[in-house]
């Protein structure tokens, strides 16, 4: 059944005329052939660049969020009812627009309509939200359902618009549950793995091969996704590795996390595991996200390897996992280069389909950050050393002190 | 239609050629899979953390280790980094050129940051210039800019405006983010001479593909510095005229360049600056400010929106 407010033909086709403008920059087709492509395949829809697209979802986001805000400020403090009735009242105005301008003016990720889209989900939740607080409800009970309408409306939303973001706004919504039932720790985390690998099992089972590419490439996306959410809850060392580094590098971590040893040890096998299983699937299924996401996994696996251990963290441990990484793409890349035709199994490191071009990426935006870092890495003073540790004579008294 | 039934239609009318179908269609089974980006995001993570390892190090060990061995080290990876850059490197051209493998782009990044780690360290530890040691920053700056042009390396024009900033006394290190407090004047001579100096090197053709960075970084900062000016001195003032003369120039020099991201900077730091300005003047009165807002945001949504049909009807 589907419940799309475009038809599969438009969407299909709005994902062939974006392969073909990859193929046209990178030159693989002209000019001309790329026109006589979108003639060929003419969605019906209209689309707009990124950053116009951009600047439609913030100002219609904050003329919608201004509009309601007025209206309950006119009713010079309105009671809980009366501001839970406008806000529950306005959702479905906000609602029918969004379907409104698609249909009216066919507008395709234009950034109005989901902007209209969001607010309309915001808005219900949140009266929904004062209406359970009118009927003082049990703050739990409270959370659990105002997190499951937004995961309901959230995939209605996607179902209908296609917006993949709501999609993911409604595993996250879901995934707030198990940590409002004041479960066990252990618990809390299995039911959260139970919730995840349920729907990665039924996106899998969904996703089939003869589907529309633009189905494919948007399962791709929520696959991956769950794939990293799924590690993020199995890795019991992962919110202590930034304090690690960038707060103490000897702060003393809790035995087996705070959880029983047999959960720890399957916990420290699965962070090795489902990297593995992305690179695989990846590899196998020829599915480019999955697989980064999965590289991207096995680098935090080898980030916290030593955490799950107990052994000692050194300094020079991110220049020691860099150099890892830099042989490894090293090796990976020359292999590929000496195939025949400079490809093996398939695989090659030319750059076959270039990116779109934004004037700025973010690359330069973080080679431009790291004079901050060199500054901040400076250690103390010669004058600073001097008193550094108990030199000044200080009866052992550390600078600290 | 999906690309297959698209491609072999497009074949048997004559409009692709033979191997134009074999190549596309090889890319779009994946049958041939580019894994060029991947190794360029690993090689890049790589050396950050490399930079990071270094830094961390040097920061808990110097006691230990001592100044010579850290001098001297920092100083063979720079020399060494920059030696196979040289070695290694394409001829210069002005026009962009493609580094001779993938690493290399990224030795070149790593010693400049190398090599500026071992100058703070010099400077930190023993004070060379003194009440100079700005000056570091200003010869390190030139030395980025001048290995970006000779390699044609982004990252590194980048890092070398950071740095230029930096002697102009931005920081975001430290406990501060120090932009509004001082320099705003700075601020708004740096993004000039930025500006200026990345359009003469572009009107003498030299690397016209880097124009953009100077120009991110001159729009950046200038429009802080305004949007900061009119926080202080609200809508009679210079700032304000400069804020409406900057965001005017760039929404012109968007639609003509049709470079969208300007368009996205105007509009924006325009909307900030200007609801600043004029929020000042109708704050006392709530429903004019949610009128304010009602309005402008319309005022914009329809404005962008007749702009994106004149686009749709020039193509």
């Amino acid at each position: 059944m589907n419940f799309c407010i475009y038809t599969s033909e438009q969407e299909e086709n709005i994902c062939t005329r974006k392969k073909a403008k990859t193929w046209h920059r990178a030159g693989l087709i002209s000019e001309e052939q790329l026109r006589l492509m979108e003639t060929e395949i003419e969605p019906y829809v209209n689309q707009t660049n990124l950053f116009f697209r951009l600047i439609f979802f913030l100002f219609t986001l904050l003329c919608a969020t201004a509009v309601t805000a007025f209206l309950i400020w006119l009713m010079k403090e309105p009671s809980d009812t009366a501001a839970m009735s406008i806000l529950i009242l306005f959702s479905i105005p906000f609602y029918v627009l969004a379907e409104y301008v698609i249909k009216k003016y066919h507008f395709y990720r234009y950034g109005i309509e989901e902007a209209l889209a969001i607010i309309s989900i915001v808005s219900l939740c949140v009266g929904c939200g004062i209406l359970l607080d009118k009927y003082h409800l049990d703050h739990q009970l409270e959370a659990i359902a105002i997190s499951l309408l937004f995961a309901v409306i959230s995939f209605w939303i996607y179902l209908r618009f296609g917006f993949l973001y709501s999609a993911l706004i409604s595993i996250t919504a879901l995934c707030v549950i198990p940590f409002q039932l004041s479960l066990p720790p252990t618990e809390e985390r299995a039911f959260l793995l139970f919730i995840l690998c349920l729907i990665l099992l039924i996106n899998i089972l969904i996703d089939k091969s003869d589907n529309e590419d633009f189905r494919k490439e948007r399962n791709i996306l929520i696959q991956a996704c769950l794939l990293a959410a799924i590690y993020l809850a199995v890795n019991l060392r992962l919110l202590e590795l930034a304090r690690l580094y960038f707060d103490h590098l000897s702060m003393i971590l809790q035995p087996y996390a705070g959880f029983p040893p047999y959960i720890y040890w399957s916990s420290y096998i699965l962070t090795f595991l489902i990297p593995a299983l992305g690179i695989y699937w990846g590899i196998k299924g020829r599915k480019r996200l999955i697989m980064n996401v999965g590289l991207v996994l096995a680098c935090l696996t080898l980030a916290t390897n030593k955490s799950y251990l107990s052994w000692t963290r050194y300094a020079w441990d991110p220049a020691f996992m860099g150099i890892i990484l830099i042989i490894i793409s090293i090796i990976i890349s020359r292999w590929l280069s000496r195939g025949p035709n400079k490809t093996r199994y398939g695989f090659t490191t030319e750059n076959l389909l270039k990116p779109e071009n934004y004037g700025i990426n973010l690359a330069d935006i973080g080679t431009a950050l790291t004079p901050a870092f060199v500054d901040s890495q400076q250690p103390p003073t010669q004058t600073e050393k001097f008193f550094d540790a108990g030199k000044s004579g200080g009866g052992g008294a550390s600078r600290d002190f | 239609m999906n690309i297959p039934d698209l491609l072999q239609k497009m074949y048997q009318d004559k409009r692709l050629s033979r191997e134009q179908l074999n190549s596309l269609l090889d890319i779009h089974w994946k049958r041939l899979f580019s894994v060029h980006h991947e190794l360029r995001f690993f090689l890049y993570a790589g050396i950050l953390l490399i930079i990071a390892g270094l830094g961390f190090t040097i920061k808990q060990y110097f006691a230990q280790l001592g100044d010579i061995a850290i001098i001297s080290t920092l100083t063979l990876c720079a020399c060494t980094a920059f030696i196979y850059c040289f070695i290694k490197g394409n001829n210069y051209s002005k026009e962009e050129v493609t580094s001779p493998n993938l690493l290399f782009d990224y030795i070149l990044f790593f010693g400049c940051t190398v090599y500026s780690m071992d100058i703070a360290y010099i400077e930190t530890q023993f004070h060379v210039l003194g009440d100079l040691w700005n000056n570091y920053l200003l010869v390190s700056a030139a030395l980025f800019l001048f290995l970006a042009y000779r390699f044609d390396n982004r990252p590194v024009l980048s890092l070398g405006l950071s740095t230029l900033a930096a002697w102009f006394g931005f920081t975001l290190s430290g406990h501060r983010f120090s932009f509004q407090e001082y320099y705003r004047l700075y601020a708004i001579t740096y993004s000039i001479i930025v500006f200026l100096g990345g359009g003469f090197i572009y009107l003498l053709s030299m690397k016209k593909h880097f124009f953009d960075i100077y120009l991110n970084f001159a729009v950046n900062f200038l429009f802080i510095a305004l949007i900061s000016g009119v926080i202080d001195y609200k809508l009679f003032s210079l700032y304000f005229l400069g804020l409406l003369v900057a965001c005017i120039i760039l929404v012109l020099y968007s639609l003509h360049t049709r470079k969208f991201l300007y368009m996205l900077y105007g509009i924006i730091y325009g909307y900030i600056g200007i609801s600043i300005g004029f929020f000042d003047l109708i704050r006392h009165e709530t429903s004019l400010v949610f009128l304010y807002f009602i309005f402008t945001s319309l005022a914009v949504i329809i404005m962008i929106f007749l702009l994106s049909r004149k686009f749709k009807e020039d193509e």
